[in-house]
């Protein structure tokens, strides 16, 4: 243990570099895999996302959490190594690698020190061109996934969801339950898992982010290793665009508690949408901006009506939509939503004023920066960047794009996509004061 | 970012109380010093983004409040929020939105603690609020009272219209009778309701002030700004009169150790075996440790031993985990969580867990076993400095429980230094501990018992698939 005395040091630190904007850098490996790349060398670690366009909303209907079950298997065993050797291989490395199922991308991510990288490479690259699929850990997993499926089930806020996403999305593969049901697990067999991955995971529809410890030539070289053996093409059923129900429902499941829960939804803005950042601003003014939002502030901190409210909007491939959710005392159920919907109403009569405008618009330019502090927040925002089709120079033009948005066009998105009219709603308690259109069973198995 | 040039004369005239540690093989190498008022400042330098993470602990939980006050710590903690002689409520987390940053608070048994994230170059404006609410809290009956109901629903939601919630905090009450930890951090419904405004300002009288506070900071910074920072900002603020901390009792043996609860909102039954056993705090030598390679070599995962055994091997689990949280004034509890695979009961997955416990504690923990589970908690030493609210965090919960920077940045040598006999002896401590509880979280079986019938043969008809 060494004392150092501060004073002796401390004209000589404080030189420290202005930070600089991130530079994201393309790679192309030698057979043609590109990834975005942050290169940093302060820590001895790398972080990796990659995602498969074509998620959970590729199930067969009869065969509803295949996806899930799918990207579960994938570390069960590979290659040379079965599910526990698999297992024990990346613990005594301290891999972390993932897989999950996204409602439009297979998603993972993999982070490793900077010791472990050829290793963490070689494993990754096994898990998605050797994976075993064995039918122990397929069985094992599939009952795994029904206890899931069963947790879900004692969830509120769970059955609301889905409960309303069947109402919206209907037959659409958006109303499906990313878990599947009893049934639908039980219809699903290993020949499924394997032709499932075997059509999905491929190179045209990878996207790829890095982060860490890792130069541009090294990157591109471990590209091709790990997935220069997948197949060129992916193989899609095509999806259709969302078309929302005329007739808007609210939906009353009965469970017992002392609360209810609320969720609300209408259509909103697709990611390419010009009313894109408009809405955004417009969102974030009524209930995105947590404890700065007008229904935050409104049935939280006036009222006490709840301990949190917020809205958002969930911009998807083939449809997008504006959600929004609370929880409120059963007796009190009828007294809140009379402040939700009288402040969306003026929120849609009466439109933002500029201060609050100004006010989103230093959140939203402020808060990207803050969300990449680390290799795996940083390869995150990157993949989110690539998933959502914007381009490389995003980071650098966004600010841009919101601070040129006008209060009228604010105004405008709120007359377009906040019209409170046009409100879809679940809600799952004992809710008093509030009368539903149509009354549903808790979903069980 | 600003440079701080600084001058020796003008350091020098700075009433620190100084102290750098640099350790080898550490976590964080932080800068730590204390101001002359008491406040305890630990930076720790993170130049991944041009970002900074404050956060702000003080040393009082739930565990320092008194009989019929239950909640008051946590109802504080609401109330910082709502306003101070220079702040309109709100206004706080709406300057830090203004930023584009982040802010939020939570209060434990030990500790209560408020986070800010926000670009660099705003350290002084979050700084300086924190050191405003620090000394010039106002706490009015008119944001008071709906705060109290906000917080009534933070409970509903959490707790009383939660079947798991229900049963995490009836599980604790049973585990320890008549002691602090063994109560809602939250508190009781017909105690919260009786809080005041009055009686929050009281608690932060004798609560908040330098003396009894951490403050972290983590980020794109300089210690030596840091320094100069903290004591323009929070060095003015004056000491405050508190009292000695009343230490947590021991806690005494549960009347019973079996607790079931059934729920018409559970679908899915779950397995909760829970033991009181040494902290960072309560440990006689360094058994807290041991038991961390212990928690670690049962659960890390996929490869843990009972995961190996429970849902590989004998098919009775679908999940398994521990959960060890050593960082206490009091005791700590050793948590193991188990989920029945469909078809099988809690009861089969009990026997078989004290089947697989006894069994392993006879014949001992394979050294390698030990040494592997070692080697991962050690790297995860490396892993946390890929975070910027984790000094935060690490230093938060070891300073206002007791312990010191030097234990949070030894603490991969004391990892290492554990050896297989120590995580042996802690597991054989922990099969023989008389004070635990086996829970049990089951579905009312009433309603669901005709359909959970349906669901076996069918999930049975494919399994021939080879």
């Amino acid at each position: 243990m060494k004392h150092l005395l501060l004073i002796s040091v401390a004209v000589f630190l404080c030189a420290v570099a202005p930070a600089q904007a991130t530079e994201i850098k393309e790679i192309i490996s030698p057979k043609g895999i590109k990834a975005w790349l942050v290169e940093d060398h302060k820590l001895p670690l790398i972080s990796m996302q990659f995602a498969f366009r074509g998620g959970v909303e590729r199930d067969p209907a009869d065969k509803q959490g295949l996806a899930n079950l799918t990207m579960n298997l994938m570390t069960e065993g590979a290659g040379p190594y079965d599910a526990a050797a698999f297992q024990q291989q990346l613990a005594d490395h301290s891999v972390a690698l993932k897989f999950e199922a996204g409602r439009d991308a297979l998603e993972g991510s993999i982070k490793a020190l900077s010791q472990d990288k050829d290793t963490a490479f070689d494993l990754l690259h096994l898990a998605v061109t050797q994976p075993h699929f064995d039918a122990v850990e397929f069985s094992r997993h599939r009952d795994q996934q029904l206890s899931a499926l069963r947790t879900m089930f004692g969830n509120p806020e769970w059955q609301g969801r889905y409960a309303l996403f069947q109402n919206v999305f209907g037959k659409h593969p958006y109303g499906a339950r990313r878990l599947g049901s009893t049934q639908t697990l039980a219809n699903i067999t290993r020949a499924d898992v394997k032709s499932f991955a075997a059509s999905h995971l491929a190179r045209d529809n990878l996207v790829l982010s890095v982060a860490g410890d890792i130069s541009p030539r090294e990157l591109g070289v471990a590209l091709d290793k790990i997935f220069g053996g997948l197949p060129k093409h992916a193989k899609f059923v095509p999806i259709s665009e969302v078309v929302w129900p005329h007739d808007k429902a609210v939906i009353l499941l009965p469970r017992e508690g002392t609360q209810t829960n609320l969720l609300f939804a209408m259509p909103g803005p697709k990611r390419d949408d010009k009313d894109w950042y408009a809405a955004e601003i417009a969102n974030y003014i009524l209930g995105g901006g947590g404890f700065s939002s007008r229904l935050m502030q409104d049935v939280r901190d006036k009222k006490g009506l709840t301990y949190g409210i917020n809205m958002g909007i969930s911009p998807m491939e083939h449809g997008s939509l504006i959600l929004g959710e609370a929880a409120t005392d059963n007796p009190k159920t009828g007294q809140a939503w009379e402040v939700i919907s009288d402040t969306m109403r003026r929120f849609y009569d009466d439109g933002v004023s500029e201060k609050e405008v100004d006010g989103a618009k230093d959140y939203l330019t402020g808060a990207l920066p803050l969300a990449m502090t680390s290799t795996d927040k940083i390869s995150e925002v990157l993949e989110g960047i690539q998933l959502e089709h914007l381009s490389r120079d995003y980071l650098d033009r966004r600010n841009d794009l919101l601070r040129k948005v006008t209060v009228e066009q604010v105004n405008q998105a709120v007359r377009r996509w906040f019209n409170p009219d046009g409100l879809f709603i679940s809600m799952v308690g004992k809710p008093e004061g509030m009368a539903p259109t149509q009354t549903e069973d808790l979903v069980r198995y | 970012m600003r440079c701080s040039f600084l001058q020796r004369s003008f350091l020098l005239a700075l009433l620190f109380a100084l102290l750098t540690l640099q350790a080898h093989a550490a976590v964080f190498y932080p800068t730590s010093f204390t101001l002359s008022n008491g406040l305890q400042v630990i930076v720790v330098p993170n130049h991944l983004s041009p970002a900074v993470n404050q956060m702000v602990w003080y040393k009082v939980g739930s565990s320092d409040e008194v009989p019929g006050k239950l909640g008051l710590a946590h109802y504080l903690e609401h109330l910082m929020f709502r306003g101070t002689s220079n702040m309109a409520p709100g206004e706080f987390s709406k300057m830090i939105a203004a930023q584009g940053g982040e802010d939020n608070a939570f209060t434990s048994y030990d500790y209560t603690s408020y986070h800010e994230t926000v670009a660099a170059d705003r350290l002084p404006m979050i700084m300086q609020m924190e050191a405003d609410r620090m000394q010039n809290l106002q706490i009015m009956p008119e944001t008071a009272t709906p705060e109290l109901s906000v917080v009534m629903n933070e409970r509903q939601q959490r707790t009383d219209n939660n079947p798991e919630g229900r049963f995490g905090e009836k599980l604790r009450h049973i585990l320890l009778p008549h002691h602090p930890y063994g109560v809602p951090v939250i508190g009781w419904k017909p105690e919260i309701e009786q809080l005041t405004a009055a009686k929050a300002a009281e608690f932060y009288k004798q609560h908040y002030a330098p003396n009894n506070a951490v403050v972290i900071i983590s980020g794109d910074v300089t210690p030596e700004e840091v320094m100069r920072l903290a004591a323009a900002i929070y060095g003015p603020i004056p000491r405050g009169d508190i009292a000695p901390r009343k230490p947590v009792p021991p806690a005494t043996n549960p009347k019973r150790h079996r607790f079931v609860m059934t729920d018409i909102g559970v679908e899915q039954a779950q397995l909760e075996f829970t033991a009181v056993v040494p902290s960072y705090s309560t440990q006689k030598n360094t058994e807290a440790y041991a038991y961390e390679v212990l928690s670690e070599a049962l659960d890390g995962g996929e490869v843990g031993l009972l995961y190996r055994r429970l849902a590989v091997e004998q098919g009775l689990a679908s999940g398994v985990e521990t959960n060890y949280d050593p960082d206490a004034r009091g005791d700590a509890l050793f948590v193991i969580a188990l989920t029945p695979q469909p078809g099988k009961t809690p009861q089969q997955l009990e026997k078989a867990l004290q089947d697989q416990l006894q069994g392993i504690a006879q014949n001992g923990l394979d050294a390698k076993l030990v040494e592997a589970a070692k080697q991962r908690l050690e790297r995860t030493a490396i892993f946390a400095r890929d975070s910027l609210m984790m000094p935060g965090y690490a230093f938060g919960m070891a300073l206002t429980t007791g312990h010191s920077v030097n234990d949070v940045e030894e603490w991969p040598d004391r990892i290492e230094r554990v050896t297989a006999d120590d995580v042996n002896a802690a597991l054989r401590d922990l099969v023989a501990n008389p004070h635990n509880l086996m829970a049990m979280l089951l579905p009312d079986s009433k309603a669901t018992a005709a359909q959970r019938e349906a669901v076996r043969p069918m999930l049975n008809r494919d399994m021939g698939i080879r």
